[in-house]
Parts: structure tokens; sequence; C-alpha cells
């Protein structure tokens, strides 16, 4: 098995008096796709919130390439090569496509000293990065709410790759989206992970989980219940798992060796 | 039973592979009429931007004041001159609450800051004997200061802006009357003039420049001259005040900041989705606290040009001024709730603002309905304006 | 398309409604502007007006009011340079900061326009800005005249409501009145704000805490009738000596029931009214009074009424 790319050791979150997360522990392959289940109120947001540097752990630590890693701010994490994308928040519908895909990261020229917005460039890099994910735009200059919701999270996923992602966190991806849309970004995603990228892909359907995801960890109530490898577990096993755990016992068998 | 579902998955997903090969087949296989398309487009988007709605506006009003007003000297040198002028004053404040808007905040505190700026420079020049151009400076810089303290309340509590900007609305309205009356006894401090004959500043918001060229015009009688007093042969419009400069000024610097920077992208990201643009890492705080700094700049520029010009300033001035920006600028087809808006059409919407205002006195109209007036103005706008956008972001 | 249709309807009914609204003209009479220091909110200009247009009735000229929507005198000026490029036979106006208006009104004048200074400032100014003459009160002697007054009744102490604090000329007043009476302005002068519940709470709250104050002298009818108010609430209505400068129909029925001892009326529709008059026959006959015109003060008190009760608020 090659070297993780991501390794989160412990991690616990306290927000004042609720332990959201009470020592999670997970490891991230680049080139994988990590699939991150579980019911809502589980701790899903606040460990990937964790991951990217919105929240600063209690207790635990983070390796990211081997070496331990101290986001102290968003920013960090994705200098270090961790993007986030959020369900509602990976767009701007009133912005054109590449505003929103050069937000935070615009291409400047100098013109008599003066950096500008380099238009051009951001335009083309934007057509063709789309083109690559099988999305074919009218102009770069389109505003994102022109686009289905499918075409949005590839424009972010697009995106996060194109600014030298080496983990892509996707938080419910799919969750909104009609049945072609997830297709699609289910096909987005496993255009990523061919390019070595390591996803973690989080979401509480376990069949559009089961479609891309080569491991599955089950979150509930702030720990992990295990990690599964593809082929080793059952949706109905995966279901049971999110549902709270009831036949965990009947399942410890199966996820021996893997926990 | 795995492999009954990944199949089902990839059942899923197979009717999809197809389309987006379709996707990608597209452009060779419908080449030619794509290219039609597209330049079609490139035309409509040209045309369909936020500044349609203040183009129209802008055409709209002008038809209408030729119309009704020609023959009442308002196209005269110094009628045009006059709306100019008041629209010029108008753009000047558009623009700091049109970057401030999009960046997703509002100021209302911008008519307050008008007369807190006028006043301090008279009190400090005046009252307190400093050269004039210290006065502007320290003013400018407390005027900027006070910005920043808005905007810094504003990210750190997280509270709405227009609560914070509407305390200091009272504020600094109360501080100005209070300093006003506490080392003048009077509530408007004049003799400014005065103090600012010879600075070297305080020509470059009082002065007029182009004086030449209406001189040469008025001596070759295309504009009306003076016919007695100490100006007698001189032009009734001696020159281009620098209220107007500044605006012109403040349009192209804020429109390239907007439209051309890294920092424009910024602006829009800040106001249409706050927690999106921190997520890749703009500085979301900083480009507000900046904002309220720009906008407290231009009713700065805005109260010390008009110091400048009448020689007086009056604890009252800038009274409602701020919603006059925000008008403009709403008018001008900015979103109220930020991310989305132009500062070419802040400025038409200012024009229109000023142009309204003035020419209907010049039409005659009782002036009690100018607000009548107004309303009916700004209704009309928003819905245009809410029809264009929504076609040029598809939002529902 | 709906949404088009609707749009054009509304601009064209906006289009025909406007020239509807316009004030006929009648191309060879004389047209004078009236340009005014208050914001819309000010009901007694209403008198004002009333001047105006009668006057302009009489003597068959067109007339227009202009004033600052929110009586921004920066705004105002504006409206004296709008004016005058609109080229009128004439141009009335106030002197509210000298500072600021003597510029445009100076423009005016050398343009060849009649120019004449009403209600605000002093003949003095007036004659500086090349004005015909001055109709009004001068202030700060009306203030003296009246704390002069007072003094003779035994007022000591003061409390003066001012809800225009912002217009120097009106604070002239106050400070008169201080000086009429021989005593410090001081903290006497308080800046009431224009809310009717606001002026009678501050009203209230200064003479709950100054009990000793011996007479209220409010400014106009928009701080004198809260002013009544308060003083019917804490029960020292008819007790305390309370003298008020304008007229108002609330305060000509206070003066009638004893609530306040006297009005000083400046008479605001001879400052609109006479300029007209002297405006048309200057430009007709050429005809010109040989000095300013004191409009007021007048004191009215309960002895004589009548013809103050019927038309207050119109012409009085």
């Amino acid at each position: 098995m090659s070297k993780a790319i991501i390794e989160m050791k412990k991690i616990e979150k306290h927000f004042g008096s609720v332990i959201a997360l009470s020592g999670v522990s997970l490891k991230v392959m680049a080139g994988e796709c990590l699939c991150l289940l579980g019911d809502n109120g589980a701790g899903k947001s606040t460990f990937i919130k964790t991951m990217s540097g919105v929240h600063k752990p209690s207790l635990g630590e983070i390796y990211f390439d081997g070496k331990p890693m101290n986001f102290d701010c968003p920013r960090d994490a994705i200098t270090a090569g961790i993007a986030t994308v959020y369900q509602d928040l990976a767009m701007i519908p009133l912005m054109s496509v590449a505003r929103n895909f050069f937000m935070g990261n615009e291409p400047t020229k100098k013109i008599a000293g003066i950096s500008f917005f380099d238009h051009k460039h951001a335009n083309e890099v934007t057509m063709t990065e789309m083109k690559k994910m099988g999305i074919h735009l009218r102009s770069a200059d389109q505003a994102v709410g022109t686009l289905s919701g499918g075409e949005r999270q590839t424009v972010a996923i697009a995106r996060a790759v194109h600014f030298g992602a080496k983990v892509l966190i996707l938080d419910e991806p799919t969750s909104a989206l009609g049945v072609r849309q997830t297709a699609n970004v289910l096909a987005t995603i496993d255009n990523v992970r061919k390019r070595g990228i390591a996803v973690v892909f989080i979401t509480h359907n376990v069949r559009h989980a089961m479609a891309v995801g080569d491991r599955f960890t089950v979150l509930n109530r702030g720990k992990t219940l295990g990690t599964a490898k593809r082929g080793e577990i059952t949706p109905e096993e995966l279901q049971n798992l999110m549902a709270g755990g009831q036949t965990l016992a009947s399942l410890e068998g199966s996820l021996a060796g893997t926990v | 039973m795995i492999e009954q579902t990944a199949s089902q998955s990839i059942s899923n997903s197979t009717p999809d592979e197809p389309q987006a090969t379709e996707k990608l087949d597209e452009p060779q296989a419908t080449g030619k009429s794509d290219e039609r398309v597209k330049t079609r487009s490139s035309f409509r988007q040209a045309l369909i931007g936020p500044e349609l709605g203040g183009i129209c506006g802008t055409i709209l009003v002008f038809v209408f004041f030729f119309l009704t007003a020609s023959d009442s000297g308002m196209f005269s040198a110094a009628g045009v001159m006059n709306w100019s002028v008041v629209s010029a004053q108008f753009i000047i404040i558009a623009v700091g609450a049109c970057l401030l808007m999009i960046s997703g905040e509002f100021d209302l505190s911008v008519g307050s800051m008008i007369g807190f700026s006028g006043m301090s420079i008279a009190l400090l020049a005046v009252t307190f004997g400093w050269p004039v151009w210290l006065a502007i400076i320290t003013t400018f810089i407390l005027c900027m200061a006070i910005g920043a303290l808005i905007g810094w309340v504003v990210t750190k509590t997280g509270l709405p802006s227009f609560i914070v900007s509407l305390a200091f609305l009272f504020i600094l309205r109360g501080l100005t009357i209070f300093a006003a009356i506490a080392t003048t006894n009077k509530t408007i401090v004049g003799g400014i003039r005065v103090a600012a004959e010879g600075d070297w500043l305080a020509p470059l918001f009082g002065g007029k420049v182009f004086t030449g060229v209406f001189q040469w015009m008025g001596n070759q009688g295309w504009i009306d001259t003076f016919s007695g007093g100490l100006k007698k042969g001189q032009p009734v419009v001696e020159g281009i005040p620098m209220l107007m400069v500044w605006a012109f000024v403040l349009v192209l610097f804020a429109h390239f900041l907007l439209t051309k920077t890294k920092f424009g992208n910024w602006i829009f990201a800040s106001g249409g989705n706050a927690q999106a643009a921190l997520y890749v890492g703009v500085p979301v705080n900083k480009v507000k606290i900046l904002m309220f700094m720009f906008t407290a700049f231009c009713a700065c520029v805005f109260a010390t040009s008009q110091v400048m010009e009448f020689g007086s300033a009056g604890a009252d001035r800038g009274l409602l001024k701020e919603f006059e920006a925000i008008i403009s600028v709403v008018i001008g087809g900015a979103l109220l709730t930020g991310g989305y808006g132009s500062v070419i059409g802040a400025a038409l919407g200012a024009i229109i603002f000023g142009v309204v205002q003035q020419g209907l006195f010049f039409a005659g109209v009782e002036s009690s309905l100018f607000r009548v007036f107004l309303g009916t103005i700004l209704l009309f706008s928003v819905i245009l304006n809410t029809y264009i956008r929504r076609m040029i972001t598809g939002e529902k | 398309m709906k949404k088009f249709k609707l749009l054009t309807t509304a601009a064209l009914t906006m289009a025909l409604a406007v020239p509807m609204a316009l004030t006929s003209m009648s191309a060879s009479a004389e047209r004078y502007v009236l340009v005014s220091h208050a914001p819309d909110s000010d009901s007694w200009w209403n008198t004002v007006k009333n001047g105006l247009a009668l006057a302009g009735k009489q003597m068959d000229v067109e007339v227009e009011y202009r004033n600052p929507p929110t009586g921004d005198l920066a705004d105002m000026a504006r409206i004296i340079q709008q004016a005058t490029a609109s080229k009128p036979d004439g141009i009335i106006t106030t002197l509210a900061d000298y500072n600021l208006l003597s510029g445009p009104i100076r423009n005016a004048v050398d343009q060849g326009i009649n120019v004449i200074i009403m209600n605000s400032g002093t003949p003095k100014q007036a004659r500086d800005v090349g004005a015909l003459m001055f109709v009004g009160q001068p202030e700060y002697d009306a203030g003296f005249a009246a704390g002069e007054r007072a003094k003779g009744d035994g007022v000591k102490s003061f409390l003066c409501v001012n809800h225009v604090i912002s217009n120097p000329v009106v604070a002239e007043r106050c400070r008169g009145f201080a000086e009429g009476l021989g005593v410090e302005l001081g903290d006497s002068m308080i800046d009431s704000g224009q809310d009717p519940a606001e002026i009678k709470n501050r009203v209230l709250a200064y003479l709950s805490a100054n009990p000793d104050t011996d007479a209220i002298i409010t400014l106009g009818p928009t701080s004198a009738d809260p002013t009544i108010l308060a003083l019917k609430q804490n029960g020292m209505a008819g007790q305390i000596y309370f003298g008020t400068f304008d007229l108002g129909a609330n305060i000509v029925k206070a003066i009638k029931s004893g609530i306040i001892k006297w009005g000083i009326d400046q008479q605001p529709f001879l400052q609109s009214y006479l300029p007209v008059v002297i405006l048309a026959n200057y430009d007709r006959y050429g005809v010109l009074p040989g000095n300013n015109i004191n409009s007021g003060p007048g004191f009215v008190t309960k002895d004589a009424l009548g013809l103050v009760e019927k038309y207050a608020g119109e012409f009085r």
C-alpha cells in the first residue's frame, strides 16, 4: 500500500462542553477515493473542517505527506494542497465562471507597473479546464448562476485540481442533485482520482459512495465505526452502520483487520 | 449483493457517459453554428450588463427633459454646469457606496461623515488656525480611521453593517454639532475661503480647471457672460470645478479596481458569498474594512470640495446623503445584498438622480413632487434591473 | 415580454403625467423664483408659499417656490444656481448662511437678475451681495426686544427650545433674548430635534432637572406645539412664562387660553408677498422703495387675536 498523503490521528474537537469528535483516526492515500459516511450530526462536517483548517483540533495530530501539520486558517491548508468543495459554498452564482474559477488565486499581469487581473488568461484556462472535465461552456464570462448544480460542483472541483490540490475534500457534492447531474459529478470524481489526487468524498448516500469509493469510513456520534475496503462490505451493512450500528456486532468479522 | 449494487450504479452512470461524449463532440459536430452563436452572444453580452438599466434610464431622462425643459435654460452652459455639478456630487459618494455595497455592506453614516469632515476642516483651519492643507490631510486621515473603525466593528462583531453604520450616523452627527457648538457657539463655521487663500492643497478640491477655454468661449459669445459687477465680461461658467474632475477620476479608479484587478474580484467575492470567498483564501474582512475606508474617503472628498467651494461648513451638511448615494447605486443596477453591480452603472444612476432633481426645477414642476418622481424612478429602475440581472445570472 | 409591456406602459404614463404637473406658463409674464432654506417638513413656510401664490395671482406674474428637500444649505446653493441658469426676472431668497450663499446670489445679481433677500440675513448682508433690499425680521433685534419685554415682566432665567440648531440665524433669537434679559445664554438653549415626541420629552426632562426655570422660549410652531403639550402634562401650563417666535394654529389657541403669553409674529406672508409686488413694479415701472422692510417683530397677545386666529397657518 502506498504512503498516506494525509493522516489524522485521534482527532478530538470540543465546542465548549459538546464533544463533536472524540478520537477519529483516518488515512487517505494518493489516487484513492475515501468515502466518509455518516448520518446527520455524526461529526462529518466538523471532521472535514478540521482537515481543511477551518477548525483547530482540540486534541490529536494531522500528518500531511508524513510531516506533522498545524493549520491556522483555511489558507494554510490550501497552500499545503488540501482543497475543500463545500456543497452550498463552492461558487458565487452572480459571478462569472472565470471569476469564480480564479477566486483567491487571480492571475495578474503587469501593465505600466500596475497589476491587472489577466482576464484573457483566466478565460482561456477556465475554458480548457472545464473542457477536460467534460463541460462545454458558452463563454467563460457566463455567470455561474446559469449553470446546473452538477456543473457548479464540477467547476469547483476543476478549480481545486487546477490549483494543485493533492487532497480534495468534497462535502456532500451530490446531495442536492438529480440523477444525471449526480452521475456527472461521480464521473468527475473518478476522473480526478485517476490523476493521482486523493479524494475524500463525504456523503450519506451509500449508493453514491459505492459507485466511486475505494474505501469507506463510517462516522457515528463523533467516532469512527471502522473502515472497509471496496468489496469487503455490502451496501446494506454500510447502511446499517450509518443508522447507528445496531448490527455492529454481527459485522465485526467482516471488518476485522481493516480497522 | 455488492456486485448488484455496483452494476446498478454503473448502469446509473452509463446513460450519462455517452452523453458526456456527446457534449465533447458538440463543438466539432456543430462547429460553424457554434461560432455564430458565440458572436451573437458576445454582442448580447456587451449590451446586457448591470449598466443596461442605467443607460436606458439616462437616455430616457435626457429625452424627457429635452422635450419638457429645453427652453428653460437647462441646456445652456450655466444650466448644464448646474446639473452636472449636482450629478458629480452624487457620483462621488455613489462610487464609494457602490464598491462597499458590492462587497456586501452598507454605510449609512455617509451623510454624517460629510457633515463631520466638513466641520473638522473648518474648525481646524479657521478656529484653531491650522494651515488649510494640514487641516485637510488630518481630516482625511481621521475620516478614513473612522471608516476603518466602522468596518472593524462590523467584521469583528458580525453585526449587520446597517445597524453599525446607523449608530455612526448618529454618533458622527452628534459629535459634529457638539464640536461646533462647544468651540464656536455656532453650527455654521465660515471664513474658510479666506483661510484657504494661497494654500497649495485647497485648489485641488475647490479650484476650477480649463478656465482659459471657458473665458475664450465667453469672449466668442458661445456662453453667457456676466453683465455687471466685479466679474463683468467673465463667462458665467468659469471652468470645470474640481468636484467634477474628482468624480471622473474616482469613477475611473473604482471601475478599473473592480473589473480589472485581483482586488476587484475579491470585492465581488466578499459580497457574493463571504464564506465561499473565505474558504478559497480571500481576506474578506480586510476587503470590507478597506471598502468602508474608501467610502469614508469619498465622503471626505465630497465634503472638502463643498467646503472649499462655498467657504463654510455646517453641522447639518450632508443630511440624508447616504440614501441618495444608495439610491444612485441601486438605480445603477447593483444588488442590495452585495456581490453584483457596476461603478459605471452607479455613476449613471447618480447622473439620473442629479439630472432629475435639478431638471424638475427647470421644468417648473412643483418642488414637493420631487420625491414622488424619485420614488417612481427608484421603483422602476429596480424592477428593470432585477429583470436584467436575472437574464445575466440565471438567478431565480 | 409581459414585463417589458408593463414597463413601457409605466414609462408612458409618467411621460404624460409630468407635463400636466408643470405650472401653466404664459409667455409674456414676468417670472420670479423664491428659494427658501426650509426642509419639506417645515410647515411654517406654507404661509410663505401662500403669500407667494397670492402675490403671483394679484400681480399676474409667474411664481415658483423652491427649497432643498432636506434643508441642506449646500443643496440650496445649487438651487439658486439652477434658478439663475433658468433666467428668471427676479429671485427672492434667504441668506441662511452668508458664507455659502453669497457667491451664488452674487452671480445671479451679476447676470442682471434682480434679487430680494427675505426672512434670514441682515440688511447689511443683503446690500453686500447686491440685492435690491431685505424684507424680514432682524432676528437678533427681535430676540432682544422679547428679552427686554420678559425682563420687564420679572423673568430671570429661561429655556430656549431650538428645533433648528443647524440654522445660526434662528439661534440669534435665543442670543438676543438672553442679552435683552441681561443673562448669559449658557446651557439655556437646547437642541430639541424636529420630532414632536422628542421635543416634548426633552422639554419635560429639562424642566424637571431645572425646576426654577422662569420662562420658556420656543422658536416656531415645530418646537412650540410639543412644548404646549409638555406643559399641559406637567401642570406648568399657564404658570410658566411662555413666549414664542412665529405663529401657528396651535400657538394662536394657546395664546387665547393663556398658556402662551405672547407670540412674536414676523409676518412671513409679507416676506414673500411684498418682494413679488416690489419686483413686478420695479420691472414694469422702475419704482422701488427706498429702504429695507421690517416685516416684524409684531407681538401678538391675547388682546389682539381676531384676524390672526382666522388666518393662522394660512396667511398668518
